[in-house]
Formats: structure tokens, C-alpha cells, sequence
């Protein structure tokens, strides 16, 4: 028994000395707030340059870690009750979830930016609005645009389409050549085709209701157009970055035209080592329209936002801090900035760097910005794991050689079954 | 003296459990009242029996095949002797080496058909694509494999060492009765070394049901969501992480680790294995 | 999943000396031919995976795709794809290296002592609860680390130890094989007369363990190092779960953390011009492999004779 109680002391000795140690590394330095900054990989350098910026002001630390992983994270300090970053780099989805009262991560930003900036984001911040609140800053929009290969179009001398139909049909006339009219094996058949369509799968008459109806004829509209043209072999089931594809198909430069987001360009048709399309031939183009306005949406595949802690020590430099991500200059003009920023002023100079790029066949910006102004709003930002049911179900069946209509089904089905456990009412019709 | 292992044994051996118990009475989203309940949403959620499923197949494939291949390699290896044995052994131990996020990377490239160095096997069997490979109903069998190949060679190694300890005496007699090495492998050694079998069955089954890293790494990776909460530990983690329900996660844990604390007193005591370790009373 | 840690324990009858080869008839040389086949075939599915990892960062992006799998491209690729894996996060690569060093050590000396005290006090010394202490000891033992995770990550919370590198060196150097390993060998190897008459001399149970026990068990103490830390160095599940920052990571969780943030395993992952390519990735996961691959080779002796059996009683 005496053993006992000296290993429990033991245990407790070297617990509280622990604790200890590490409770001294949380505090402020010197009166200089302190700012936390947790970023992914692509945001580090705009990081930096705060850092720097801020020199002797204020202490800006930087964290790195996967977007994917935002709210485990967040959920884990909210367990632990410490340690919470001061902003956060992460999706609307995230943020839907952070100010969940169960969560209680979200600061309400409303007042602690200037109605300036909010006017400059204009409707590209809608995602971060929730119930007239803003809950965060939209760092880049990644709507979807139609790229295509001028060189592949004038060989076969194919005009652009501009509706969905002229889209199928022309896809229809790639059947034979070779050529492919993209992939849709990954999240770019909810981004590209359903998203834009206007099919509901996450949309929200009101508040903590959610609406997921693949009956509706806004998705069964989408099945009944891509089927035949997946059947007919002109657009592929494999993702996107599926190794075959890019051998077999994108790298022989047979991809006559793809839906894509704004980031494709830069980061899968035109590096080497992805799909390699050499310089001068690809080309972007507005998504064609489903029907007439308000009919004509883009769709939306990734587009990444900040968000403040409300536990931040320091409310207005956290907030300061994520301002200045979204929207300075020097994020908008660094080589580094991947995709097209969210915040007008800083999109203005970010046009100016792709309209020159000598990569591609005419000015791809014109489009990107169209469809910008034009994103589906139909889906809106949700507590569960939306996208990554795109992954285990949308994108595993279509894979797999299922049916659209079924994959889609599956799909909905398990968001439906997700749903309640986020705290939402489903409405299935 | 025994203290400082007396503390890390209640501190995290039992202190856990009753952590686990206590957390998972907590409300969540979907059972704000909290207690048993979460035990029984956790059983209802519609990942669960999925998988359940794929942990089962998992099992199914990857239990049987440890204990044949590990008992057969051990029987044909101890047929060896020299440098030949040495070597072999050292062969086999190698993809031990190779786990977790190495093992998930090395076996993305070996079944990718169009980077693997078995691309001509796989073309052959008409497998062309990734996609015929990494689907859904194809992940028990590359996690079976993964698991197999990490753990296979260890426990190879660690059979032939049973094998060893064999009294010579034994083999000498039966060589006299004329058994041929056949005979001696099947009718002899195997039934010698059965207890070392079917003790490892149960720790490699306890393993498996846990199975976490592989699923986890291809879903966060190279396949995104294509096997999330693909085994009841990912489910477990989602809970967690991702839906905020502790509560649903510790009860879920814990029903594993019930089935596996019931799995490791039947082998204490109704197996011989521990005999004359001074854990049976005579 | 399963990791060397869960080898048995095998309670030696006999220090054999290996066994003759058993005489070959005529028709007992197709099935040697068999065996020989098959011997040879498994141990070259052994090492193919391991030798194409080898060569695989000598190779660019573009070769890995498009040579053939075991060509070798030049060493100068080694160095210029280590040079790009610092690039990621300021050289975090090396930190991490660093913490899964360190951490390895702490654990590997933390649950090795413990578990030799635990067992030669379980073994020798009259102590209350022995039979429950065993059998506790026996259950924790066949119980997978694995099954634990989210109870401790829920109590390593509360104990405020979250993210410290004190988290995953405690809960890992609970070591509950080790202590039976110890158990064993101590009941079993040496004589029980040896620590009666250290005690008749009026040594203390402590002064006893120090001068009989404790020269008698490097052996020992070199298998429960083995086994403890090829344990822990590829540990994952429990890090993965007990760290929030990268300054604390340990190499498979960063590595982890590579494949999830780089385009070079998922360009999906995120927009980003990235120097990480799949010959980075294969580097970095030759960087975790190697290491326990060389103390797999240098510890062969150990597993030669025969993992446990032999090593104990020498």
C-alpha cells in the first residue's frame, strides 16, 4: 500500500512540475500583444511578410497546418481550454462550425472591421455572412470556369460553348478523336456541375434546417446531361489527379476543354510535373449557362477564409491581423499569392500579374472574374463534413463506374444521416 | 521499487478507462441529456455497421493469412540452416521498417499501375488503372496487405525462435521413426509451437480491430475521403474531432476496448500460455 | 498496426543448439526445390518495396513517372530533393527528426527502467497484490495501445500536458510487455539462491537488485530496448492525437503532415507552387524507415537467436 501512495504522489509531483513548465511558455512578452496565426502551407509567405511588417509592434507568431485540419484542431483546444490560435486559416465550413454556440471559437467581426473593407469584398464575403454577422474574411475565391485548348479547338474547329447543351454537344464531338472533355471523378462534379446547377444539397431555408433534395429537378437535370457524355467516353470518371489520367490523357495534351476553378490553370494544367500543357494554347472561358438568369452560376472548389478567435487576448490585432491577410497589397502583388483574392482592391492588382502571363493563349482573368461575381449561393457553409463526403461517397462511386443518379443518391443520403448529428433538421423534398 | 511502473500503469492503464467512462455519459448535439444514450447512438450511427463490415472483411483476410503464411515461413525456414537462414531472416524483417505513413506511401506506389515496380504483374492481370485498384470494395484487401506485409516478417522471425527451443531429442526420434521432414513440420512441430500460434492470433485479431493509421492517411492524402471512417477507430475519431461528441467517442472506444480486454482474460485463462507464470493459482 | 511490441513471450524449455538438417531422399528434392522457391520469393517480396524506396529519390518527378521502377537516376537527386524538403516550413524536417530522436530516448529509457524495477520487484520481492498486479499487467499487455488513444487524449487534456512532448513520452513509456518480459526473466534465469544470499548478507532489496540483479540483465535491457523503440519511433495514432503544433511533432506525424500539405501526393490539397514532389516524399519516408531499419539489422543477433528464448537466458 505504501508503494502505492508514493507512486500516485509520483505521479502527481511530476504532473503538476509538468504543467508547470509548459504553463510559462503561454504568456505575452513584454506588453507587445501577441498574435497567433495559424495558416496553411500557400499562405505562409503572406504570413511572413505580416511578421516582418509588424517588427517591434507586435509579436506575430505563425503556426503551419493543413487546411483539412482546421477544426479538429480547434476542437481539440477547445477541449483542452487553452491554446487556441488568435486567427485561423480554414474554409467556410469551418467557420459554420466555429461559431456554433458548442463551439464558441468564432469572434463576431462585425464591428471589429471597418465597413470599408467589408464594401470592398462586396459579395465575394457572402460565405462568411451568417444570420447578418460577418464570422470571418474570405481570403480567394476558387469559382469554376470552362478552360479549353485553343489549339484542340481550331484543329477540330469547335466553337465555345456557351450554354449546357452546347457544352454536351460539343463534347459529343470529341468522341472518336481522342480528346477528353475533363474529369469529373473528384469534388469538380459537385464544383463544376451540380454546384452551379443549383442542386440542393446543403441549402438553408432557415436557420439550422438544411436542405438536401436530389429529387429536385435542378440535380436530376445534371445526371441526365453528363451521363451520356460519360458513357460516350468524352468525359472521364478518374479524378483529376489520378496518375492514369494524367499519363494517359492530360499530359498527351488530349484534354480539349475541362470545368475547372480559377487555381487549374496555375496549379494542374501548366506545371510539368502535373498535366504539363505547354505555353500558349490554354484558354478560359465563362461557365456556360444552365438556363437563362438568374440560371447561369458558377460553382465554387475550395476558396479559403480567416477567422479570429473569441478568445483572442488582443480582439482588434487578431482581427487587424486577418484584415491585412485578405486584403493588403503585398498579399495581392508576391509571387506567392496562389489564387484570386477575394477582396476587390487586391484582386484589381492580382489581375494585372495573370492578364501578363505569357502561359496562357488569351487573358483567362476576364472569366475568372465573371464567374466571381456569379457563385451558386444555393449550397451554403454547414457544420458537418460536407466535403469530405464528396470524397467518400460522390467521388468513390462515380469511380467505381456507378450510375450518376445512384452516386449522387448515395451521397445525399449519407449528408442527410450526417446532418442531425450537427444539431440540423433535414427536409429531404 | 515498483512504484514508477505502478504509476504509469494507473496513471495511463486505468486512470483512461475511467476517464472514458465518465466522458462518455457527456451531452452532445444530438443527445443533450447525455449518459447511456451516447453508448447506443454511437451502435445507430450510420458509419457504424459499414464499418463494423470493413474492420470484419479486414479481419477475416488478414487473421487467417498472418497465422498460415507466418507458421508456414517459419516451418520452411527453420528447414534451413546457415548463412542462407540468416540472411532470409534478415530479408524478412525489412518491411517491418516500413509502417505507418512510409508503409501508406511505399504501397501507393506499388499499386499504382502506372509508377509500380509490379507493372507488368498488374498489366498482366489486366489492372491498368488506379482506379481498379484504390475503390472502396478493394480497401480491405490493400489494408489486409499493408498490415500483413508490416507484420508478417516480425512475427516469422519470432515463430522460428519457438521453433528453436523445440528439444532436439524429439526430432532425433522422430527421424529414427523414419518421418520425413514433411511429417516431422506437420505432425511434430506445428502442434509444439500452437500455443505461440494461437496466442499471436489473438494479438494480431486485437491489432487489426483497431486498425486506424492506413485508412486515415489515404483518406487524408493520396484519395481524399475515400476511406473516411472506413474502420470503427476513424468513427471514433470523427466523433471526437470532427462532430464534437466526445461523449460518443469515449463510449465507442470503450466498447472496443472491452471486447479486447474480454479477448486478453480468455487467453489468460483459458489458455496454458501463461502456465507456471505465477498468474494461475495451482 | 501491429508492431513488434507485441511479440510473445516465450517461456524457454531448452537452449537448443539448432537442429541437424534432416536427411534428403530422392523424391524429397522436388519438394526442397519447392521450399527453397518459396523461401526465396517471400524474401524478395520483402525487400522489393524497401530497395524501390531506396532509389526512388535518386530519380526527378518526371523519371519516377516515366522510367522504368528500378532505374537509377543520379545521387545528386538525393541532395536536391533533402535541399527541397528543408524548404518546407523553415526546415521543420529537422525538428522533427530531432523530436522523434529525443522522445525515442526519453521513452526508451523511461519505460525500460520501469519495467526492469516493476518486474524484478514482481519476481523477488515480497509485494501486496502480486497475482493482481500480474494479471492487470497481462490484460494492459494483449490490449493494443491503439484502443487507448482518445481516453488519454481525453486525460492528458485535462491534466493540461496537451501538446507538450511530456504527453507522448509518459503515456508511451507505460510498458506493460516489458515488465513481464523483466518478470519472467527474473523468476526464471537467475537463481533464486543468488538473491537469498545476498540478502543473508544484509543487503537491502535495493542493494540486491543493484549488485545481483542488475549485471545479470543487459541482455535484457538491450531486447526491451529493441522492442520499445521500434515501438515508439513509428509510432503514430497517439502523437498524431496528443500534439497540436508542429515544433512538437514527431517524424511520422510530420510526415503525415507532408503528405496532407503538398501537392505531391493530393494537388487537390490546395493551390500552391511547391518544390514537394514524390521523390521529396519517398526521401522523407526513407528518413523515417531507415533508422528502424538499421537497428532491425543490428539487433538481427538479438532476433537470430530465436527473438526471446536465447537472449533471455544468455
Amino acid at each position: 500500500m505504501k508503494r502505492l501512495v508514493i507512486g500516485i504522489v509520483a505521479v502527481a509531483a511530476m504532473t503538476l512540475s509538468l504543467a508547470a513548465c509548459s504553463g510559462t511558455t503561454n504568456t505575452a512578452s513584454g506588453g507587445k500583444p501577441t498574435v497567433t496565426l495559424w495558416v496553411d502551407t500557400p499562405r505562409v509567405p503572406q504570413a511572413k511578410a505580416y511578421q516582418k511588417l509588424m517588427a517591434g509592434k507586435q509579436n506575430i507568431k505563425i503556426e503551419v497546418i493543413s487546411q483539412a485540419d482546421a477544426q479538429t484542431k480547434i476542437a481539440l483546444h477547445n477541449r483542452t481550454k487553452s491554446g487556441w490560435p488568435d486567427v485561423i486559416f480554414g474554409s467556410a465550413p469551418d467557420t459554420a462550425q466555429f461559431l456554433d454556440p458548442s463551439n464558441g471559437f468564432a469572434a463576431d467581426l462585425t464591428k471589429l472591421v471597418s465597413k470599408k473593407i467589408f464594401d470592398g469584398f462586396g459579395a465575394a464575403n457572402s460565405d462568411c455572412k451568417f444570420d447578418g454577422k460577418y464570422y470571418c474574411l474570405k481570403n480567394d475565391l476558387a469559382n469554376t470556369v470552362l478552360w479549353y485548348n485553343t489549339k484542340v479547338f481550331k484543329e477540330l474547329n469547335l466553337t465555345v460553348p456557351k450554354t449546357m447543351d452546347e457544352f454536351a454537344a460539343t463534347a459529343l464531338k470529341l468522341r472518336g478523336t481522342g480528346y477528353s472533355a475533363g474529369a469529373i471523378g473528384d469534388q469538380n462534379y459537385y464544383a463544376s456541375f451540380l454546384q452551379p446547377s443549383g442542386c440542393p444539397l446543403a441549402a438553408m431555408p432557415k436557420k439550422n434546417t438544411v436542405r438536401i433534395a436530389p429529387s429536385d429537378p435542378k440535380c436530376t437535370r445534371v445526371a441526365e446531361l453528363v451521363q451520356p457524355l460519360l458513357d460516350a467516353g468524352v468525359v472521364d470518371k478518374r479524378s483529376n489527379f489520378d496518375a492514369g489520367f494524367i499519363k494517359d490523357v492530360a499530359q498527351k495534351d488530349k484534354v480539349a476543354m475541362t470545368f475547372g476553378p480559377s487555381w487549374f490553370g496555375d496549379f494542374v494544367i501548366k506545371p510539368a510535373a502535373s498535366w504539363g500543357v505547354p505555353a500558349g494554347e490554354i484558354a478560359a472561358a465563362n461557365m456556360p449557362a444552365w438556363g437563362s438568369k438568374p440560371d447561369n452560376m458558377s460553382g465554387a472548389w475550395g476558396g479559403g477564409v480567416f477567422t479570429v478567435s473569441a478568445h483572442a487576448k488582443f480582439p482588434q490585432a487578431a482581427a487587424d491581423a486577418a484584415v491585412w491577410m485578405t486584403t493588403s497589397d503585398a498579399m495581392a502583388t508576391a509571387d506567392t499569392t496562389p489564387t484570386f483574392p477575394a477582396y476587390g482592391p487586391a484582386n484589381k492588382l492580382w489581375e494585372k500579374r495573370i492578364s501578363a502571363d505569357p502561359y496562357y493563349a488569351s487573358n483567362p482573368y476576364p472569366a475568372m472574374a465573371a464567374g466571381a461575381n456569379n457563385i451558386s449561393q444555393v449550397d451554403r457553409p454547414v457544420r458537418f463534413a460536407f466535403n469530405a463526403q464528396i470524397g467518400s461517397a460522390l467521388q468513390v462511386d462515380i469511380n467505381s463506374g456507378k450510375s450518376l443518379e445512384a452516386a449522387l443518391n448515395s451521397f445525399a443520403d449519407s449528408l442527410q444521416k450526417l446532418a442531425p448529428s450537427s444539431g440540423y433538421t433535414v427536409i429531404s423534398k | 521499487m515498483i512504484a514508477p511502473y505502478l504509476a504509469l500503469l494507473i496513471a495511463f492503464g486505468v486512470v483512461p478507462i475511467i476517464v472514458a467512462a465518465v466522458t462518455s455519459m457527456e451531452p452532445s448535439a444530438l443527445n443533450p441529456g447525455g449518459g447511456p444514450l451516447n453508448y447506443l447512438q454511437a451502435l445507430q450511427d450510420f458509419r457504424f455497421l459499414p464499418a463494423l463490415g470493413n474492420v470484419g472483411v479486414f479481419l477475416l483476410l488478414y487473421v487467417p493469412t498472418m497465422l498460415i503464411v507466418v507458421a508456414g515461413m517459419s516451418l520452411l525456414l527453420d528447414t534451413v540452416r546457415g548463412r542462407w537462414n540468416v540472411s532470409l531472416r534478415l530479408a524478412y524483417i525489412v518491411p517491418a521498417s516500413l509502417t505507418g505513413a512510409s508503409a501508406v506511401l511505399v504501397w501507393y506506389f506499388l499499386l499504382e499501375p502506372t509508377l509500380s515496380p509490379y507493372q507488368d504483374i498488374l498489366r498482366a492481370l489486366g489492372i491498368t488503372q488506379g482506379g481498379q485498384i484504390w475503390r472502396s470494395e478493394n480497401l480491405a484487401w490493400i489494408f489486409a496487405l499493408m498490415a500483413f506485409f508490416t507484420g508478417a516478417g516480425n512475427w516469422i522471425v519470432v515463430q522460428y525462435g519457438s521453433l528453436q527451443s523445440i528439444s532436439e531429442d524429439i526430432l532425433e526420434a522422430a527421424r529414427i521413426d523414419g518421418a520425413n521432414a514433411w511429417q516431422i513440420g506437420w505432425h511434430i512441430k506445428l502442434p509444439l509451437i500452437q500455443k505461440y500460434i494461437v496466442y499471436m492470433g489473438i494479438l494480431v485479431f486485437a491489432a487489426g480491430l483497431q486498425v486506424f493509421v492506413e485508412p486515415q492517411l489515404i483518406s487524408s492524402s493520396v484519395y481524399p475521403g475515400l476511406a473516411a471512417n472506413w474502420s470503427l477507430n476513424q468513427l471514433s475519431y470523427s466523433f471526437a474531432f470532427q462532430s464534437n461528441n466526445l461523449g460518443g467517442a469515449a463510449a465507442l472506444s470503450l466498447m472496443l476496448l472491452i471486447v479486447c480486454i474480454v479477448g486478453a482474460v480468455f487467453v489468460i485463462f483459458r489458455t496454458d500460455f501463461f502456465e507456471g507464470s505465477g498468474v494461475k493459482e495451482k | 498496426m501491429t508492431s513488434i511490441l507485441e511479440a510473445e513471450p516465450i517461456i524457454n524449455r531448452s537452449a537448443s543448439k539448432g537442429h541437424l538438417p534432416e536427411k534428403l531422399t530422392a523424391a524429397g528434392r522436388v519438394g526442397r526445390t519447392g521450399v527453397w522457391v518459396m523461401l526465396l520469393v517471400y524474401g524478395l517480396l520483402s525487400v522489393v518495396p524497401m530497395v524501390w524506396l531506396l532509389i526512388a529519390p535518386s530519380k526527378t518527378a518526371a523519371q519516377l513517372n516515366n522510367d522504368a521502377p528500378f532505374s537509377f537516376g543520379s545521387f545528386a537527386n538525393y541532395g536536391s530533393a533533402w535541399e527541397h524538403l528543408l524548404t518546407f516550413q523553415d526546415g521543420v524536417l529537422v525538428r522533427w527528426l530531432l523530436n522523434s530522436v529525443v522522445y525515442t530516448v526519453a521513452i526508451v529509457l523511461l519505460s525500460c527502467v520501469s519495467a526492469i524495477l516493476a518486474g524484478y520487484a514482481l519476481a523477488v520481492t515480497a509485494i501486496p497484490f502480486k497475482r493482481t498486479l500480474l494479471i492487470t499487467t497481462l490484460v494492459a499487455m494483449i490490449i493494443p495501445p491503439v484502443a487507448l488513444v482518445i481516453p488519454l487524449f481525453i486525460e492528458i487534456s485535462n491534466a493540461q500536458l496537451f501538446d507538450t512532448p511530456a504527453a507522448v513520452i509518459l503515456t508511451s513509456s507505460f510498458y506493460p510487455f516489458g515488465v513481464f518480459l523483466a518478470y519472467i526473466y527474473f523468476s526464471t534465469s537467475i537463481p533464486k539462491e543468488l538473491y537469498e544470499a545476498a540478502k543473508v548478507d544484509g543487503a537491502g532489496e535495493f542493494a540486491t537488485f543493484w549488485r545481483i540483479a542488475l549485471p545479470l540483465s543487459k541482455g535484457l535491457f538491450g531486447m526491451l530496448a529493441f522492442f520499445s523503440f521500434s515501438a515508439s519511433w513509428v509510432n503514430f495514432f497517439l502523437p498524431y492525437v496528443l500534439l497540436g503544433s508542429a515544433e512538437n511533432f514527431t517524424l511520422p506525424v510530420g510526415l503525415g503532415v507532408l503528405f496532407s500539405s503538398t501537392p505531391a501526393l493530393n494537388p487537390g490539397n490546395g493551390a500552391q507552387q511547391s518544390v514537394i514532389g514524390r521523390p521529396e516524399i519517398a526521401l522523407a519516408g526513407l528518413i523515417l524507415a531507415i533508422p528502424i531499419l538499421i537497428v532491425f539489422l543490428l539487433s538481427s543477433r538479438l532476433l537470430v537467436r530465436g527473438v526471446l528464448s536465447g537472449s533471455v537466458k544468455s
